[in-house]
């Protein structure tokens, strides 16, 4: 029963990936036409007959001079024979695949070191909250959260960039591009990018640990005003071992779903937030690919972000299969 | 169930008060309330939804929150021992060991995400010490005396797994487990349909009979008291109203809310006839009534019942019945059947 769960999940999953695939390559030719114009746009210096012998080269370049069915043939063999997304509108023509690798373990310092601070930090005071509702440490949560609602982690980033960054000199408010250039495994270069990703990662972590703070106090508070807590407190179990075996155990499932939720965010970057410390990562690749109408480049960033997604969904389930046993059983019947 | 040993009192408590203070005023959910539960004795706490029983016998194992709810007890003694000033921490000790609970709902009761079996074990492990092996062979002995068919697999099994008859005799198997001096059954019937209701009660009252545990049954369901109480406590409104022998409150009820509760129960020889209820309803537990707390709903109050509340008075043997003008009944003419 277990199984087929399991197995009908997955094909459902590649099934949506086929789906966003086809999607993300049809999208962008809807309204283009000719995409050699787009890519060498028409000089004044150049006759007619010599721009199309250059639109000639470029269609030839990246595959354009094939009727689109052709094209979309050839886009799944080239990605999934050899892994290739296409080649970018840049100067040099490089690879896509090249450009997103280059990029994404820099986003993922960032977007790892922030969830797992959130998680961890997050769950313990929401856990502290939980058990001292309405004290004072329950208040300041709730006050806290109010205020993360109203602030932007933009702003947060611009503030820290200005005073701990600019005025107290305290972290870089830049990212040294050397940290990137120079970036080897010794010990130097890694305490160098923990040094640059100090303010980017402190700036977004204030909201993740807030969101999960309040959102394990409140599945906590609901658990413990089950049924089945009130049975373990009339077993005698002592406090701390109805907590994590009983109130904690079922307070994840919904952490569970959140955590599934924002892995699937971890590699689009922060967009914003990596442009103000002119982050070495996905959310600035995603802007520039943007700003100069990089259509191969676009396309491979959203694949990838659509796979993540699909992904990440597909192990938050099964990990909720593993936690709570009745997921099985709506699907029996 | 030996004659001599009934003589002795499992629990006694003594003026148990339980009030939850509020923003507009103050519930008094239970108000002076004595109960004796003799060894080996099952006694039935019978009253209408509100009237304050559940927080009755939560309140006897110290299981109430005690920010809102605050209590008070001249004292209570289980099987000699005066729990009273006991701390949380030895209370825990007390509960499950000697004094264990079964609940209304096992749907909700139950862990969902933790094995029946596993949330038997805690039980023993937590108790007697054992480690994970030896407590699963006592839980599967457990799960097979409250008659789970196949309780190895069963033990297994995650509570959505398996139906609600054996969802609540997993409940009675956990309050059995260490054999304790008393179990607190809080409508332990009333999530069941009616037969399987038949089955699990058989299974409690065998396992209560056998064992020589003492049983407080809290429940609002006459036919659940004649099945398997020998003594009633009738309650209404925070307050203990009569207190008799399970048979002779049926035959002779003295107190007028008890007749009332007895009326109501549907029999079959009622065919044609119209459903008798007690006019009105439990008063608000903020906006109890002066005097008698029953007198509105009363058929005999007088301006006495209106004035004041009457004692809980002695009146006959082994009998007690708070009320100025208890029901008399002459030798044929009680309407019981």
């Amino acid at each position: 029963m277990k199984k087929s769960y399991i197995v009908k999940r997955i094909l459902y999953s590649v099934f949506i990936f086929f789906v966003v695939l086809t999607l993300n390559f049809f999208i962008p030719r809807i309204g283009v036409d000719d995409p050699a114009e787009r890519y060498y746009p028409p000089q004044g210096n150049m006759s007619d007959a010599e721009y199309e012998i250059i639109k000639e080269l470029t269609r030839e370049q990246y595959g354009f001079d094939v009727s689109t069915p052709r094209q979309y043939l050839n886009y799944l063999s080239d990605l999934f024979l050899e892994g290739n997304m296409g080649t970018s509108f840049r100067s040099g023509s490089p690879a896509v695949t090249d450009l997103i690798i280059d990029r994404l373990p820099w986003t993922l310092v960032l977007s790892v070191s922030t969830l797992l601070l959130g998680l961890i930090v997050g769950i313990l005071i929401g856990v502290v909250a939980a058990m001292k509702r309405g004290r004072w440490q329950d208040t300041m949560l709730l006050n806290a959260s109010t205020i993360m609602v109203a602030l932007p982690a933009f702003f947060i980033a611009l503030v820290f960039s200005f005073f701990l960054g600019f005025e107290a000199e305290l972290f870089p408010a830049y990212t040294n591009p050397d940290m990137v250039s120079d970036f080897s495994w010794s010990l130097d270069s890694l305490r160098m990018v923990a040094y640059n990703a100090a303010l980017p990662v402190i700036s977004m972590a204030f909201g993740s640990i807030i969101g999960y703070a309040q959102g394990t106090r409140n599945a906590v508070i609901a658990v413990t005003g089950e049924d089945f807590i009130l049975t373990a407190r009339s077993k005698g179990l002592k406090p701390n071992a109805i907590r994590y075996k009983h109130t904690l155990r079922n307070a994840m499932l919904p952490i569970v779903t959140s955590l599934g939720m924002s892995i699937s965010g971890l590699i689009g970057g922060q967009v914003v937030i990596e442009q103000i410390f002119n982050w070495h990562g996905m959310g600035t690749l995603f802007l520039e690919a943007n700003n100069t109408n990089d259509y191969p480049l676009m396309m491979g960033i959203m694949l990838l972000l659509s796979a993540f997604t699909i992904v990440a969904i597909l192990v938050t389930d099964l990990i909720y299969v593993l936690l709570d046993p009745r997921v099985t059983v709506g699907e029996k019947r | 169930m030996n004659r001599e040993q009934t003589n002795e009192n499992m629990l006694a408590v003594r003026n148990l008060k339980v009030v939850f203070p509020m923003a507009h005023g103050v519930i008094r959910a239970v108000e002076g309330v004595d109960l004796d539960i003799k060894k080996g004795e099952s006694v039935a706490l019978v009253g209408e939804s509100g009237c304050g029983k559940s927080v009755t016998s939560k309140s006897l194992m110290k299981l109430l929150d005690t920010p809102p709810a605050l209590m008070r007890v001249d004292d209570i003694t289980l099987d000699g021992e005066s729990l009273k000033d006991y701390s949380e921490k030895k209370m825990q000790d007390i509960r499950g060991r000697h004094m264990s609970m079964i609940f209304q709902d096992a749907m909700t009761s139950l862990n969902p995400v933790m094995t029946c079996g596993r949330q038997i074990d805690e039980m023993y492990m937590r108790h007697q010490g054992m480690d994970k092996k030896e407590a699963r062979k006592h839980t599967i002995r457990a799960l097979e005396l409250v008659g789970v068919p196949e309780p190895k697999s069963r033990a297994r099994n995650f509570p959505h797994e398996l139906s609600g008859g054996m969802r609540q005799r997993v409940l009675l198997a956990m309050a059995f487990a260490c054999m304790p001096k008393l179990i607190i059954a809080d409508e332990p019937t009333t999530a069941l349909d009616v037969t399987i209701q038949a089955q699990v009660l058989d299974v409690l009252r065998d396992m209560q009979r056998t064992h020589g545990v003492s049983l407080l049954l809290i429940t609002h369901d006459l036919s659940v008291v004649s099945n398997i109480a020998e003594t009633v406590y009738v309650m209404y409104s925070g307050k203990i109203v009569e207190k008799a022998p399970m048979k002779e409150l049926f035959r002779t009820p003295y107190h007028p809310y008890s007749e009332g509760l007895l009326k109501s129960v549907p029999k079959l020889s009622d065919e044609g006839k119209q459903f008798v209820q007690i006019p009105g309803s439990v008063p608000h537990p903020m906006k109890k009534p002066s005097g008698c707390y029953f007198h509105p709903r009363c058929p005999y109050a007088t301006e006495e019942c209106r004035q004041s509340m009457p004692p809980l008075e002695k009146r006959g043997e082994d009998r007690l019945v708070r009320c100025f003008h208890p029901l008399k009944h002459d030798a044929k003419e009680a309407k019981t059947a």
